[in-house]
C-alpha cells in the first residue's frame, strides 16, 4: 500500500517523489523506460549556467532515494487505474496491483519526430540531425563531425522543428529550443572556433532572466549568425554537402547555402502515455494533446479529477527549473488533498496519524545513521 | 369499350401546364443548341443520323428510366427511382396504347390518354380491356411505390444509403409535394369512377371499399379537378425545380454521345449540365469535405444550384473544392461538375510577363530520359532519392529537370484559374524539354504529370513514376524481391480517377508486397486532404479530411500504407503514426 503513485520517473517525477517522501508518504514511482532521469539523463549541459545535465539526474536520483520510502518500478507502464471511492486502484503492466490515496501524473514530453518534416532531410541525408543527437554527441565527449568523421566548416541549426508548425499540428512554442539552439551553437563555436554558425529562426524567444545575455553572448562573443527566416527545403548534394533554401525575412532576400551539418531544433509534443491516462483518469487534455489543469492560475497541479495531479512538461513545455518548481508545488498540493480532502473523517485522522509516526520513525533512522557515522570515524 | 365525353372543363388545368412546358422546353432546346459553337452543332448533327443514336437511346432508357447507376450505389435507391420513373413512363406508354386501340380517332387529344378513364366506359368486359385496367393498374401501383419510399426517405434517407440528403428551396418543395400528390390523386379518382369505368384490382378494389362508406360519384369531379391541378402546377413548378433534370438528362445524353464537352464556358453543354442535376444529393456523402469536415453546404449540389439559379456568391463556391473528383464520379447523372467549376475559377486576371522576369533562364540539359521531380518532391525529398537509386541501379542516362528548384509545372496555377500565367510556366519548361533531346519524361508528381500530359503538347512520352517503373520491372532493368510488407495503396486523385492510372502501381505493388483489398480504391479513392485544388480550405479542415481519409485507409492495419503522390505522402504523414512511404521507395527496398 502507497500514498502516493507517481507515473514517470524524469525529472519532475523524481522531484515530486522526493519531497513527497521527505513529508512522509510512500511513494510509488513507476517508469516506462530501464531507468529514471528522462530525457535529461541522457543531455550534456543544461542552459543558461552549463549545468551538467546526467550529474544532475543522478544527483536527484539520489536524493529520492535517500528516505527508502520512495520504491522505483522501471520498465513498467500503468496498464489500467480505476478509482475506488478514495483511492485509485492501479494495474501495473507486470501484473501486480497497488492501492493509493492520490496519483501524479509526470509523464512530460515526446520529442517531435524530425521525420515528419520530411522536407528538412531527417533520416534521408547523412548529415542532418537533431538537437537531441548533437546534445548525445556532445555528451558522448567526442568530437562533433560529420557522417564521414569530418570537422564541420559551416553549420546551420533550424529553429522551430515540429513548433509553431500548423502542417504538423503543432501550434504551441516549444519553449527551450530557442535557448538550447543557443547554447548549442555556442559549443560547437567552442570546439570549432573558426567554423561559420547559422541560426534560421522565426522569433528568438528568450524569455528568461539570463538568456539574453547569452544570446549577445553568442553574438559578441561567439559570432553566431542568426537569419530570421524560415528554412523551406534542404537539398543533399553528391558531396554530402547540405544545400538549404530560406528566405531572410529581414534583409527581404532568398537565400541558398551549402552547410556541412544541419541540426533540427526539435521540438516537443504530448508524450503518448499522457493520452492513456488522460483517457483511464478522465482529465482534460487541450487541443495540442497536453493536459489541462483545473485552473492555470491557483490550480496549476490540480485536474479536475479529484485525487489526480500534474506537473512537469505532461502541462505543456518548460525548462527544467520550471519544471522542477512545478514538482515541489505538485507535492504540496499532494500533501494538502491527502491531509485535509479526506472527506471521511476517520480516514483523514488515521493518515495523519500513519504520517506523525512515519515522520518519527525517519527522524529516529537519520539521527541512528549519524550516530552510526560518528562511530565509524 | 364507349366513349363518355370528349372534353371536360377540368382537363384544362393539366391542358394550360401542358401547353406551357411543352413551349419552354422547345425554346430550350432551340437556346440550347444555339449557344453550342459551330462544331458541336455539326457533331450533334452527324450523331442524331449515326449509329449514336441508339446508343443514346440505350442509354436514356437505362438511366432515365431504370436508373442502372444509382441501383448500383444501392439498390433500395435505385427502386424508389426506378419505380416512379419507369412506372409512369408505362402508365403514359400504355395510356397512349389504349387511346390507339380503343379510340383512334381522339390520338390528337392530348389529355385523352391522361384521363381516359373518365372519358371512356367499358360496356362489357372484353379480355384487352381487362388486360390493359390491369397493366395500367400494375405500372401505378408501381409508382406509388416509389412515391411511398421517397416518403419515407425524407425520414430516414440511410435505409438508401445515403446519409445526408440535399436540403430543398421552396421551388423544389412545391414541384415535390405535387409530384407526391399526382399519383393518389389519380388513384383516387380512377377509384371512384371504377363503377362507370371499370377497373382492375386496385382501382376497383379501391372504389369497392370507397362505395361502402362514401358517394363514389359526388367525388368523380372534385378528384378529377384535383388530379388535373397537381399536374398543371407541376408542369409549372418543373422549370424552377430539380425535376427539370426529367427532360434534360435526355438532351444531356445525346449531346454527350455526339462527342460534345463543355469548353471554356458553362453557355450550351454546362448549362444543360445544370438543368440535368436533380440534386439528388449522392454528391454529398461522396464529397470528403462534408463526410470529415462538415461542410454539407459546400458540396457539389449546392454550387450547382447557385450556379443554375445565379445566386450567391458562386465564386466562391467553385473555390471550395478539393477537385478531387470524387463528385463526379458518384453522380448518376455524369455531370462533369469539376469543369463547371474549373470554368467559374478561370481568370482573365493576369499578372505581366515582366513578374515573371525571376524565371531562371533555360538551361540545356541534355539526357535520355528527364526526370522532373516536382514541387512537392523537393518536400519529400526521400522519393527523390528512391528514384535517383532506380535511375542509376537501371543504369539509365538520366537527369533531373528541376535540380536547383525548377519551373513550376503549372498546375497549381491553373487550377486557381491563373491560366495565362500558367502558360508561361508551360512554355519555359516545354523549352527545357524540348532542349534536352529526351525521349522520355518521367514526373513523381501527379499534379505535374497530369498537366504534362494534358496541357503541353509534348512530342515524346510523358509517364508517371509508377508507369516508369512497372516498365523497368517488365523490362528487367530492375530486380525486385518480395518483401514480405503488407501494404495498402492509396490511390492519388490526380493519377487514379483524374488521369486513370489504376494498374502500373498494382503491378508493381504484387511482386514486392501483399496489397490488401480496402473499400477505397480505384475510383472509389480517397483524397488525402492535401489537394492543390482547393486554396480556401483552413489548416484544421484539411487535417479533419486527411485523418478521415487515413483511418478509412489502414482500417485493415498494413504494416505500411503505400502512395505515388508525393502530396499524399506528406499530407498523410502528418495526420497520425501510420509509416506511409512512396511506391518508389519501397521497390528500392525490395531492390535490396
Amino acid at each position: 500500500m502507497y500514498d502516493v503513485a507517481v507515473i514517470g520517473a524524469g525529472i519532475a517525477g523524481m522531484e515530486a517523489a522526493s519531497r513527497l517522501a521527505q513529508m512522509g508518504y510512500e511513494v510509488l514511482v513507476v517508469e516506462k523506460d530501464g531507468r529514471a532521469g528522462g530525457h535529461v539523463a541522457g543531455w550534456d549541459r543544461l542552459f543558461p549556467f552549463q549545468r551538467n545535465a546526467a550529474n544532475l539526474a543522478a544527483e536527484m536520483l539520489k536524493m529520492m532515494d535517500r528516505g527508502k520510502a520512495v520504491k522505483v518500478l522501471v520498465n513498467t507502464t500503468v496498464a489500467d487505474v480505476q478509482r475506488d471511492g478514495q483511492h485509485f486502484r492501479i494495474w501495473l503492466s507486470d501484473g501486480q496491483g497497488v492501492t493509493v490515496s492520490a496519483v501524479l501524473i509526470t509523464t512530460g514530453f515526446k520529442l517531435f519526430d524530425a521525420h515528419r518534416k520530411e522536407e528538412y532531410g531527417y533520416g534521408i541525408y547523412d548529415n542532418v540531425t537533431t538537437s537531441a543527437d548533437l546534445e548525445r554527441m556532445f555528451a558522448s565527449g567526442k568530437p562533433v563531425t560529420t557522417k564521414k568523421g569530418e570537422r564541420p566548416q559551416r553549420v546551420a541549426f533550424i529553429h522551430c522543428v515540429g513548433s509553431r508548425d500548423e502542417k504538423v499540428n503543432n501550434r504551441h512554442c516549444s519553449k527551450v529550443c530557442c535557448a538550447t539552439a543557443v547554447k548549442q551553437a555556442c559549443e560547437i563555436k567552442q570546439m570549432y572556433p573558426d567554423a561559420e554558425v547559422y541560426c534560421f529562426y522565426m522569433d528568438l524567444r528568450m524569455f528568461d532572466r539570463h538568456f539574453e545575455t547569452m544570446y549577445l553572448d553568442a553574438q559578441t562573443q561567439y559570432g553566431v549568425i542568426f537569419v530570421r527566416g524560415r528554412l523551406s527545403e534542404a537539398a543533399e548534394s553528391i558531396d554530402g554537402r547540405i544545400a538549404i533554401k530560406a528566405e531572410d525575412t529581414l534583409m527581404g532576400k532568398m537565400l541558398k547555402i551549402s552547410v556541412d551539418m544541419v541540426i533540427l531544433m526539435a521540438g516537443m509534443e504530448a508524450a503518448e502515455e499522457t493520452d492513456k491516462l488522460a483517457g483511464m483518469l478522465k482529465i482534460a487534455v487541450g487541443k495540442d494533446g497536453f493536459l489541462n489543469p483545473v485552473d492555470e492560475y491557483l490550480q496549476g497541479n490540480f485536474t479536475r479529477e479529484k485525487g489526480v495531479f500534474v506537473a512537469g512538461a505532461c502541462t505543456g513545455p518548460k525548462t527544467v527549473s520550471e519544471t522542477l518548481a512545478d514538482a515541489r508545488a505538485a507535492a504540496v498540493s499532494i500533501d494538502e488533498y491527502i491531509r485535509d480532502g479526506s472527506e471521511e473523517k476517520s480516514l483523514r485522522e488515521e493518515i495523519i496519524e500513519k504520517i506523525r509516526n512515519k515522520r518519527v520513525e525517519i527522524r529516529n533512522r537519520r539521527m541512528k545513521n549519524e550516530e552510526g557515522k560518528s562511530i565509524e570515524f | 369499350m364507349r366513349e363518355r365525353f370528349i372534353y371536360d372543363p377540368f382537363v384544362l388545368p393539366f391542358m394550360l401546364g401542358f401547353i406551357f412546358i411543352i413551349i419552354y422546353l422547345v425554346a430550350g432546346i432551340i437556346n440550347t443548341i444555339r449557344e453550342l459553337p459551330y462544331e458541336d452543332r455539326k457533331k450533334l448533327g452527324k450523331s442524331i443520323f449515326s449509329r449514336k443514336i441508339f446508343v443514346s437511346i440505350k442509354e436514356i432508357f437505362m438511366e432515365c428510366l431504370i436508373h442502372s447507376r444509382i441501383f448500383r450505389r444501392n439498390r433500395m435507391l435505385g427502386f424508389m427511382h426506378m419505380s416512379i420513373a419507369f412506372g409512369w413512363f408505362l402508365l403514359i406508354v400504355l395510356g397512349h396504347i389504349e387511346v390507339q386501340l380503343y379510340c383512334p380517332d381522339r390520338v390528337n387529344l392530348p389529355y385523352f390518354p391522361i384521363f381516359f378513364r373518365y372519358f371512356m366506359m367499358e360496356t362489357d368486359s372484353t379480355l384487352k380491356g381487362a388486360l390493359f385496367f390491369f397493366l395500367m393498374d400494375a405500372a401505378l401501383l408501381m409508382v406509388l411505390i416509389g412515391i411511398g419510399l421517397a416518403l419515407y426517405k425524407r425520414i430516414n434517407s440511410r435505409l438508401m444509403g445515403m446519409r445526408r440528403t440535399t436540403k430543398l428551396k421552396m421551388g423544389d418543395r412545391i414541384a415535390m409535394y405535387t409530384l407526391w400528390a399526382i399519383f393518389p390523386l389519380r388513384l383516387l379518382a380512377e377509384s371512384f369512377t371504377s363503377g362507370i369505368s371499370g377497373g382492375s384490382f386496385l382501382t376497383r378494389g379501391f372504389g369497392l371499399v370507397f362505395e361502402s362508406f362514401v358517394s363514389n360519384e359526388a367525388l368523380i369531379q372534385p378528384t378529377w379537378w384535383a388530379y388535373s391541378i397537381a399536374l398543371g402546377a407541376f408542369f409549372f413548378a418543373l422549370p424552377v425545380s430539380r425535376y427539370m433534370h426529367i427532360p434534360t438528362e435526355m438532351l444531356l445524353i445525346v449531346l454527350r454521345n455526339a462527342g460534345i464537352k463543355s469548353k471554356r464556358t458553362n453557355a450550351g453543354y454546362g448549362n444543360i449540365e445544370l438543368y440535368s442535376c436533380s440534386r439528388c444529393g449522392l454528391c454529398i456523402d461522396a464529397c470528403q469535405m462534408s463526410a470529415a469536415a462538415r461542410l454539407d453546404r459546400k458540396t457539389t449540389v449546392y454550387f450547382m444550384r447557385m450556379l443554375r439559379q445565379q445566386k450567391g456568391d458562386i465564386e466562391a463556391a467553385a473555390q471550395q473544392c478539393l477537385m478531387c473528383g470524387r463528385c463526379v464520379q458518384a453522380c448518376p447523372v455524369g455531370i462533369d461538375s469539376c469543369r463547371l467549376k474549373q470554368n467559374v475559377r478561370r481568370s482573365e486576371s493576369f499578372l505581366s510577363p515582366a513578374q515573371y522576369r525571376y524565371l531562371p533562364p533555360t538551361e540545356t540539359i541534355r539526357t535520355d530520359v528527364l526526370y522532373f521531380a516536382g514541387c512537392m518532391t523537393h518536400l519529400t525529398p526521400g522519393i527523390g532519392k528512391a528514384m535517383q537509386t532506380i535511375f542509376e541501379r537501371a543504369g539509365v542516362n538520366c537527369r533531373m529537370m528541376d535540380e536547383g528548384g525548377g519551373i513550376c509545372c503549372g498546375r497549381p496555377l491553373m487550377l486557381s484559374g491563373q491560366e495565362k500565367s500558367a502558360a508561361i510556366m508551360i512554355e519555359k519548361n516545354t523549352d527545357i524539354i524540348l532542349q534536352s533531346n529526351a525521349e522520355l519524361l518521367v514526373s513523381s508528381c501527379p499534379i505535374c504529370y497530369k498537366i504534362f500530359n494534358e496541357k503541353y503538347n509534348l512530342p515524346i512520352p510523358v509517364m508517371h513514376h509508377t508507369q516508369y517503373i512497372e516498365q523497368l520491372i517488365d523490362k528487367s532493368a530492375i530486380t525486385v524481391d518480395h518483401t514480405g510488407l503488407s501494404v495498402v495503396y492509396h490511390d492519388p486523385c490526380d493519377l487514379g480517377r483524374n488521369s486513370g492510372v489504376y494498374n502500373p502501381p498494382r503491378q508493381v505493388l504484387h511482386q514486392i508486397a501483399n496489397l490488401m483489398d480496402t473499400r477505397y480504391e480505384r475510383e472509389e479513392g480517397l483524397c488525402c486532404g492535401g489537394s492543390v485544388g482547393n486554396a480556401v480550405l483552413t489548416g484544421d479542415q484539411r487535417r479533419k479530411i486527411a485523418r478521415d481519409a487515413l483511418r478509412k485507409l489502414t482500417e485493415e492495419k498494413p504494416d505500411l500504407l503505400v502512395t505515388a503522390c508525393p502530396l499524399c505522402k506528406k499530407t498523410l504523414v502528418g495526420a497520425g503514426s501510420q509509416p506511409v512511404e512512396d511506391i518508389a521507395q519501397v521497390v528500392v527496398k525490395a531492390m535490396g
